[in-house]
């Protein structure tokens, strides 16, 4: 019965899709800086895979968190996955872009850690935070696979946990090279 | 001067009159959704992220079927944190185009999580208090179409629960703030506890399914 609904929803879905012009799937690998206060900064890997038609852009985002430095670090992991969309303002070789990606964030903080009453140790427990971010940037296509792409972002959030919270607040800077089919 | 309005007029009477073909009887829409949790029980603001189908049934009301989960920071003493799955349906009374306002009504079940903070001296994970709750929740809302497959929507609902009293008290100190938990789990006893819903959501139609 599963099997047979589907089945029956991807052909249902293809059929519908197929009825428009086709949109490209885009797809791209970077390294991201990110600007914290107190003078910190963090290096986080991004991956992205996104779907581009009528000047809408369905995307989701992942980042993998490096590390921190500076006088602040605050946060041991911090890894985010995003989803969203973005508004493309040309259909030409050059993007402009805004968009909003809500998300959740995987993060575990390096400053305050609890006390364990079993083991007698400290401890950083790591929580799952939801965060937003807004998206602006631009990507430059060429004729065929490749394209580049210059983003920045502002994520918003806090870090919550079982001790004291910390706001997850951050610009972040991506640029790259992607594909699309 | 007022023929030229009459005739504005009259365009725009046109424009609204013809059929809408943004949002019509069996799309099936996927959507993320950023929620924001307001004047709840400690009058604290949350932030919230989630999902949601929707499946139009006719072309007049549709069904969205969603999950969320709501972190409460609950100033600087512990955490809450909801997750809300559930339904509502949406009735349109009137289509302006791309621009389609809707009521909607459902219902929703809930758990609840409150964590008092511990510290690198006192451990109070034993403090921690949990609910289950079933709720329900009615509001208004609005979806702009983009494109025919593309629609930010944004409503507001209150949401009542009704389940276990979930018992917690967040007192202000000298050096800022307590949170004190009392379990009364199997206690069986009831209330009713509410909050306005604000969400935020970016959707995209996949099929035409009837």
């Amino acid at each position: 019965m599963v099997r047979i609904f589907t089945a029956l929803f991807i052909v249902l879905s293809i059929n519908s899709l197929a009825q428009d012009e086709r949109g490209k799937i885009t797809s791209a690998l970077s390294f991201a800086p990110g600007f914290l206060t107190d003078k910190t900064y963090t290096i986080q890997v991004q991956g992205y895979v996104g779907y581009l038609k009528n000047r809408i852009e369905v995307r989701a985002d992942g980042f993998y968190f490096l590390g921190s430095y500076g006088d602040r670090p605050r946060f041991s992991m911090n890894h985010q996955l995003f989803a969203g969309a973005n508004y493309h303002f040309t259909e030409t070789a050059f993007q402009p872009y805004v968009g909003f990606q809500p998300g959740i964030a995987f993060s575990q903080s390096s400053e305050y850690g609890t006390l364990n009453d079993t083991t007698g140790e400290t401890e950083f427990v790591p929580s799952v935070n939801p965060i937003g971010s807004a998206v602006a940037g631009f990507s430059y296509y060429g004729e065929k696979l490749f394209f580049v792409f210059v983003e920045g972002r502002y994520i918003f959030g806090k870090h919550k946990s079982n001790t004291y919270p910390t706001f997850l607040d951050e610009a972040r800077l991506s640029f790259g090279l992607g594909f699309f089919f | 001067m007022r023929n030229f309005i009459l005739i504005v007029f009259f365009i725009s009477a046109c424009s609204l009159a013809q059929e809408n073909n943004f949002n019509t009887k069996g799309d099936l829409e996927f959507g993320l959704r950023t929620s924001s949790s307001l004047f709840g029980r400690d009058g604290i603001a949350g932030l919230g992220t989630g999902g949601q189908f929707r499946v139009q049934i006719l072309d007049k009301i549709n069904t969205e079927w969603f999950a969320d989960y709501i972190s409460l920071d609950l100033n600087g003493a512990g955490v809450r944190n909801n997750a809300h799955i559930g339904w509502s349906v949406l009735f349109y009374p009137k289509k302006f185009g791309s621009l389609i306002p809707y009521v909607a009504a459902g219902h929703c079940f809930d758990y609840a999580k409150v964590i008092p903070n511990s510290t690198s001296f006192v451990d109070r994970s034993d403090d921690i208090i949990t609910r289950w709750s079933s709720a329900v929740q009615a509001g208004i809302g609005s979806h702009y179409y983009f494109t025919p497959r593309f629609n930010l929507s944004f409503s507001a609902q209150y949401m009542m629960h009704l389940g276990q009293h979930l018992d917690y008290d967040l007192d202000e100190l000298s050096q800022g703030y307590y949170l004190e938990t009392h379990d009364h789990s199997g206690s069986g006893e009831a209330a009713l506890e509410g909050h306005l819903l604000l969400t935020f959501s970016l959707n995209y139609k996949l099929a035409d399914l009837w």
